[in-house]
């Protein structure tokens, strides 16, 4: 059964009746207790990714690579960052991958890919909290294509370690867009600071949000946390 | 917005403001009876026209203490019967369209926005509106993963904005078993039952001719790019296969769907809305596969226990407890009075976002144990469960470039 889902994945494509690939489903559950199963269910899902199926097939295998990959299916994702029709559901998977394998793929990439893939990797990092990223990311706040630097800022912000604070409390574009997500990016950080018992570095990160120039919320933003800081309540 | 700042709209402050004064200033620019002043309502927007959204607009439309101003939709005929249905109620032609709602939230002049598209696009909008300096009354289910709820609580927060969800049916479909349970008339609560479902599935529908009416690259925005079909953007409500709510990149099915009603109501009814569960219980029951959530102050929430009907509640047969004050809506007019109310007054609105991140937060819960077929436990202050590498894969999936949350 399971083999003929398999063959089945080979002219899989929208339209197709999904019942042809109920076996692959029911394994990822039946494979759980079974580790030798289980990596050659993966290592079978893996190998589609490298072959001449529909972008519906690779959809498929990169969501069940999200619950089930490992280590040993990162090259095979790795390959399609760069792809635009596959990027995406690479990294569906790369990004729920534990393995440390799999967060070093997306860095790797970082240096590899433009535009809005190179924005969906950067996310990915950001949203996995990968605190290896963030020198890598630091260096794309001045990158020129602003979608980039944007996503640096916010991912910056998800990750919210001390090296992530002092990249964006040291940015300062010229984009508004960008400017809005630096502004986020601190806040984020300022929180986890102030959250953590590092009320200095919090206000120091607070303060320069207060002036003028700065949206309304963010004033208040930074009001309130500065707040915080010093005990006060609103 | 005018009632926080009164002086927010001086008309006269720029030039470029003085050459916007109308020659005539209308009774209703300057406010007469019961309607306000133009200066003094809330400006609002709306994203996501369609079927929720419609209904949603009609409502702030409704409202004097509302100039409404805005739409945004990707697609162009339901834009255009928008502006109509806002102009109209006006007496103008006034709303402006957008096709990309960035353009409307990068607006100044707009204080509140409403957000009813599909799913998938919750959190993204909710939170760009927040770090926009706008107020947001969203549709439920408001989040489509775990990960999502926090990150719009946060925002929420952060900017000090009032962010309210969108299930009405909460005080209002369950008023009498909630006065029963907060009134002490079934003693101590024990379980509440919900009847609810089914999962959202993957779909994988054959390709359609894309309609010029609709821009399909913003409609699926974040979710994973899949060909043009009409059942899979639907609006329509079913469950089964006929609209997006069908589907999981797009929405939990009638799990979130109708489970924030559902579970809405029944956390409310046993007063655990402030709370996630902390275990899930997943039973394979010869009569069915089902699910029983325990929260930590002991209360068990049941999910299509066999036999049991729906928002059947287990107190203490014989006891009865004091009654607690009911929580209810502030201002005048339902939900949607609610939100402006607390729009102007700052306060929490009664479906406060992180109340309806707790409720949607059950379902999520409760599609990954029957995902997994298996029992799950789950640390809400941590957002994860704890040691459970497979189930941490299920907090989150990652958006399709260049939407980030």
């Amino acid at each position: 059964m399971l083999s003929s889902a398999f063959e089945a994945l080979k002219t899989y494509d929208w339209g197709t009746d999904r019942a042809v690939l109920a076996p692959i489903d029911e394994a990822v559950i039946s494979t759980r207790d079974d580790e030798g199963a289980r990596r050659e269910l993966e290592a079978s899902l893996a190998a589609v990714l490298g072959t001449n199926v529909s972008r519906d097939a690779k959809d498929y295998v990169c969501r069940k690579l999200m619950v089930i990959g490992t280590a040993a299916s990162v090259d095979a994702l790795a390959r399609l960052l760069p792809e635009k029709d596959h990027s995406h559901m690479a990294r569906f998977a790369l990004a729920r991958i534990p393995a440390p394998e799999a967060a070093a793929a997306m860095r790797n990439a970082l240096g590899t890919l433009n535009g809005e893939l190179k924005v969906g990797v950067i996310s990915s990092l950001g949203a996995r909290g990968d605190e290896a990223s963030v020198a890598a990311i630091s260096e794309l706040l001045t990158s020129d294509d602003p979608q980039v630097a944007r996503a640096a800022a916010l991912a910056l912000g998800d990750i919210r370690n001390a090296a992530a604070a002092q990249a964006l409390a040291a940015a300062k574009p010229a984009d508004p867009e960008v400017m809005r997500a630096v502004v986020d990016g601190r806040l984020a950080c300022a929180e986890k600071l102030l959250s953590s018992g590092d009320k200095s570095a919090a206000m120091a990160l607070y303060k320069p949000m207060l002036g003028p120039n700065q949206p309304k919320q963010v004033r208040l933003a930074a009001t309130r946390g500065m707040l915080a800081c010093t005990g006060q309540k609103e | 917005m005018s009632c926080r700042q009164p002086t927010r709209r001086k008309f006269l402050q720029t030039a470029a403001a003085v050459a916007s004064v109308p020659y005539v200033i209308t009774s209703k620019a300057l406010g007469q009876g019961d309607v306000p002043p133009a200066s003094d309502r809330i400006v609002m927007g709306g994203i996501g026209i369609g079927n929720m959204g419609a209904s949603d607009q009609g409502a702030f439309l409704g409202r004097p203490d509302v100039q409404y101003v805005a739409v945004s939709d990707v697609r162009e005929s339901v834009r255009k019967t928008a502006k109509e249905r806002a102009d109209q109620h006006y007496k103008n032609g006034d709303c402006q369209t957008y096709n990309d709602f960035r353009e409307l939230l990068a607006r100044d002049d707009i204080d509140a926005v409403h957000v009813a598209t599909p799913d998938h696009w919750h959190a993204i909008m909710v939170i760009e509106a927040c770090r926009h300096g706008k107020d947001v009354y969203c549709q439920k289910p408001e989040t489509l993963t775990l990960r999502e709820g926090p990150l719009m609580i946060d925002a929420a927060r952060r900017y000090a904005r009032v962010v309210s969800g969108g299930s009405q049916r909460v005080l209002e479909d369950y008023k009498e078993l909630v006065g029963r349970c907060w009134g002490g008339e079934l003693g101590e609560i024990k379980s509440i039952n919900v009847n609810v479902g089914p999962l959202s599935q993957l779909c994988n529908l054959p390709a359609e001719t894309t309609p010029p009416d609709i821009d399909w690259e913003m409609w699926l925005g974040p979710a994973a790019w899949a060909p043009y079909n009409a059942a899979r953007c639907s609006g329509n409500f079913a469950t089964d296969g006929g609209s997006w709510r069908s589907y999981v990149d797009y929405s939990g099915g009638g799990m979130t769907d109708w489970g924030a009603h559902h579970f809405g109501g029944a956390t409310f009814a046993v007063d655990v809305r402030e709370l996630q569960p902390v275990e899930i219980e997943f039973h394979n029951d010869p009569e069915g596969k089902h699910l029983t959530f325990k929260y930590a102050n002991g209360i068990l929430l049941h999910h299509n226990r066999p036999k049991t009907e729906n928002l059947v509640v287990e107190g203490t047969p014989g006891e009865k407890r004091p009654a607690k004050p009911v929580p209810t809506y502030k201002g005048e007019g339902g939900i949607y009075g609610d939100f402006i109310h607390c729009v102007k007054t700052r306060e929490k609105p009664f479906r406060d976002i992180e109340l309806a991140v707790n409720t949607v937060a059950v379902s999520h819960l409760g599609t990954i144990a029957y995902q997994l077929q298996r029992s799950l436990k789950w640390d809400p202050a941590a957002q994860h469960f704890p040691g459970d590498e497979e189930a941490n894969r299920f907090l989150d999936r990652a958006r399709r470039e260049p939407w980030q949350l």
